[in-house]
C-alpha cells in the first residue's frame, strides 16, 4: 500500500527508457474515477508508452502507477483489471464476434451461463446482437471498433485505456461516434485516459487534455484552460486551428496571437498588406505581410477587404513567450 | 510458357508412371503384338518380403515422429527468438541459419559413431532423433517470420484479458499460424521422406527399411538387369503418401487466416 489515498488513477513520476533514449520522462497525472483525460501529442511524444505502461504491457524504468491508491506497478497485464481499445482493434480474427468477446471470460474460469449472459447484455448495449457469428472480417470499420469496444466493457474494467480508437475510421464516422463513445466510457466509476493525436478529437471526449510532447508532460487541464492559458510556446501552437501566430517583436520575447482574435480596422493599430486568401465557407483566412513578418488571420466570410488593412486586438489575447526556451512570461 | 513449366516439373513423374505400367519388354523396344500395359511391377513391389507397405509404414512412423519433435521445439523457440531484441537476435538468427545450409553429408559419420555409442541404431523412433536436430534450424526460422507477422497487438490484448503464455499460444497464437505450421510440417517431413544416408547407416534390420533405402534395395538380386519397372513402381508408391498429404494441408496452407486481423 502507499501513503496516497486518492481515488482514481494516479501516475508518479512514471518514466520508461529504452536504451538511451528517455520515451516517457517524469509523468505526473491524475485520472479522477469517471473522468475522461485525453493524453495529446504529436507521434513519439510518448502517449502511447503511457497507455501500455499504465496496462503493464511495458516495464516501467521508474515511478508508479497507483489506483486507488494500490501501487500496480509490479503486477501482470492481466491482474490490473485494464482495458484497452487499440488502434487496429487486435480482434482475434480466427474468432467470432461472440468468441472474441468469451475468450477472456473462458480463460478466467467463468461458468458458461453467466458468460453467455454478460456477453448478451454487452453486445445488446452496443446494438451487435445481429453480428455476433460474423469474423472479423466481415465487419466494417465501425462495427470492428464496436466490437473492440465491447470486449473492453465485458470485463467490467477498472481502468479503461483507448490508443488512438477512432483513427482507422473515416471523418464523419469519428464524428458520429464521439457522443456515443462519450456515452458509453465516461462518467462511469473507471478512470479512462484516450490517446488521440487529433485535438479535435481530444476537446471532443475529454473533460481533461495532457498535452505531451518528446516524453514531458507540457500542460494539463481543461481544453479551455489549455486554449486560453497555454504553459509555454508548445501548447500554445499545438491547439487551435489555424495555428497561433508568433511575432518576433521584441529581442528575446515572441508575441503570440491566436488568427481569431486579431481584428480588421479601418485606421490605428499595425499597417499591413494582404498575400492571399483561403475561404472557408463560413469563414476566411488571411495571409498578411506585416513588419514583423507574414501572419495569419481568421475572420467571417463578409469581412470587406482592404488591400491594405489595419490590424488590431486586445491586450488580454496577448500570450508573451521567451524567445529560447519558448516559456509563457508575464505580459510587458 | 506456363504449359512448358508444367511439362518440365510434371515430365519425369509421368514417365516414371508410364514405365511402372509398362511390361520390361515393352521399356526396351515397342511391342509389335499384345498388350504393354501390366500391373506386374505393382504386384512384385507390394508382395515382396517384407512386403512394401511395410516400409511405408516405417516411413511414415518415422516422418510423424520428426515432425511433432520438430514443431514441439520449433515453436518455443521460435516465439522466444521472435521477441529477443538487441544483437542476440542478429546473433542467433545467423547461427540458425548457417546451421541450416550446413551439409549433412559432413555429419553422418560423427551421427554413426553416436548412434553406435547410444545403442540408437535399428530403432525407427531413434532416426528422428537427428532428422529433427537437422529440420530444426529451418523450422524455426519459418516459424519465426510467421510469429514476427502476427500484429503484436493481439498479443497484447490477449495479455490484458488475463491470457497467460500458454493459453496465448493456444488459442490466440497457433490457430493463427496454422498455415505457417501446415508448410513447415510439410517441409519437415518431405525432408525425413527423402533422407537417405543417416538412414542406411542406422537401420540394417530389413523389417525397419526406410522408403528410400528399400526402393535402392529392390533388384539387388542381379547384376545384369535393372528392375526399371519395379523400380518405377516403387518410387510411385512411395510418393503417393505425400501427394496426398499436400492435397489435403492444401487448404490450411493457402487460406490467409489472418486476414482482416488489423486493418481491413
Amino acid at each position: 500500500m502507499s501513503p496516497s489515498s486518492a481515488a482514481g488513477l494516479e501516475l508518479r513520476q512514471l518514466c520508461r527508457q529504452v536504451g538511451d533514449r528517455r520515451l516517457l520522462d517524469r509523468l505526473d497525472l491524475q485520472v479522477a474515477p469517471g473522468e475522461c483525460v485525453a493524453l495529446l501529442g504529436p507521434s513519439g511524444c510518448g502517449k502511447s508508452t503511457t497507455l501500455r505502461l499504465v496496462a503493464g504491457l511495458d516495464p516501467a524504468s521508474g515511478g508508479q502507477v497507483l489506483l486507488d491508491g494500490v501501487d500496480l506497478t509490479g503486477r501482470s497485464p492481466g491482474e490490473r483489471q485494464v482495458a484497452m481499445v487499440f488502434q487496429s482493434y487486435a480482434l482475434y480474427p480466427h474468432l467470432s464476434v461472440e468468441g472474441n468477446l468469451d475468450l477472456g471470460l473462458k480463460v478466467r474460469g467463468m461458468a458458461p451461463r453467466e458468460r453467455q449472459q454478460r456477453i448478451d447484455a454487452t453486445l445488446e448495449l452496443l446494438q451487435l446482437g445481429e453480428l455476433r457469428q460474423r469474423r472479423p472480417a466481415q465487419l466494417s470499420g465501425g462495427q470492428r471498433q464496436r466490437v473492440a469496444l465491447a470486449r473492453a466493457l465485458l470485463r467490467q474494467p477498472r481502468i479503461v485505456l483507448l490508443d488512438e480508437p477512432m483513427s482507422n475510421l473515416d471523418a464523419q464516422l469519428r464524428e458520429d461516434l464521439r457522443p456515443e463513445l462519450r456515452r458509453l466510457l465516461c462518467g462511469r466509476e473507471q478512470p479512462v485516459i484516450y490517446v488521440t493525436h487529433d485535438q479535435q478529437e481530444a476537446v471532443g471526449m475529454a473533460d481533461r487534455i495532457a498535452l505531451l510532447d518528446a516524453g514531458r508532460l507540457q500542460q494539463v487541464g481543461s481544453p479551455r484552460e489549455l486554449y486560453t492559458n497555454p504553459a509555454n510556446r508548445f501548447v500554445a501552437s499545438f491547439l487551435g486551428r489555424p495555428a497561433i501566430n508568433l511575432l518576433a517583436i521584441e529581442p528575446g520575447r515572441q508575441l503570440g496571437l491566436r488568427p481569431e482574435h486579431i481584428h480588421l480596422a479601418d485606421d490605428g493599430g499595425v499597417a499591413a498588406r494582404l498575400l492571399r486568401r483561403e475561404w472557408w465557407g463560413h469563414q476566411q483566412l488571411l495571409w498578411l505581410q506585416t513588419q514583423w513578418g507574414a501572419l495569419r488571420v481568421l475572420t467571417t466570410a463578409e469581412a470587406p477587404m482592404h488591400p491594405e488593412p489595419r490590424l488590431s486586438w486586445e491586450r488580454q489575447h496577448e500570450l508573451w513567450f521567451d524567445a529560447q526556451s519558448g516559456a509563457r512570461l508575464p505580459p510587458p | 510458357m506456363r504449359l512448358l513449366v508444367l511439362l518440365w516439373s510434371l515430365g519425369p513423374l509421368l514417365w516414371q508412371l508410364r514405365t511402372s505400367l509398362l511390361r520390361p519388354e515393352a521399356l526396351v523396344a515397342p511391342l509389335r503384338e499384345g498388350n504393354p500395359w501390366t500391373l506386374a511391377n505393382y504386384q512384385l513391389v507390394l508382395c515382396g518380403d517384407p512386403p512394401f507397405w511395410q516400409y511405408l509404414t516405417n516411413s511414415t512412423l518415422v516422418g510423424l515422429a520428426t515432425t511433432l519433435l520438430t514443431l514441439l521445439l520449433a515453436v518455443p523457440c521460435a516465439y522466444g527468438l521472435q521477441k529477443l531484441r538487441g544483437p542476440m537476435r542478429w546473433g542467433v538468427g545467423l547461427a540458425l541459419a548457417a546451421a541450416a545450409m550446413f551439409p549433412t553429408v559432413l555429419l553422418f559419420l560423427a551421427l554413426l559413431e553416436i548412434a553406435r555409442s547410444f545403442g540408437l541404431a535399428n530403432n525407427l523412433l531413434a532416426l528422428s532423433l537427428p532428422y529433427a536436430a537437422l529440420s530444426l534450424p529451418l523450422a524455426v526460422l519459418l516459424l519465426r517470420a510467421a510469429f514476427a507477422d502476427l500484429p503484436g497487438e493481439l498479443e497484447d490484448a490477449a495479455r490484458l484479458e488475463g491470457l497467460g503464455l500458454g493459453q496465448r499460444l493456444r488459442f490466440v497464437l497457433l490457430p493463427l499460424l496454422g498455415p505457417a505450421l501446415a508448410s513447415t510440417a510439410i517441409l519437415v517431413f518431405l525432408a525425413s521422406w527423402n533422407e537417405y544416408a543417416i538412414a542406411l547407416t542406422w537401420i540394417s534390420r530389413s523389417d525397419l527399411l526406410t522408403l528410400p533405402i528399400a526402393i535402392a534395395r529392390i533388384g539387388g538380386g542381379s547384376v545384369f538387369t535393372i528392375p526399371y519397372g519395379a523400380f518405377a513402381a516403387a518410387t510411385v508408391l512411395g510418393s503417393l503418401p505425400l501427394l496426398l498429404l499436400v492435397l489435403v494441408a492444401q487448404r490450411s496452407i493457402v487460406s490467409g487466416l489472418t486476414r482482416g486481423a488489423v486493418k481491413g
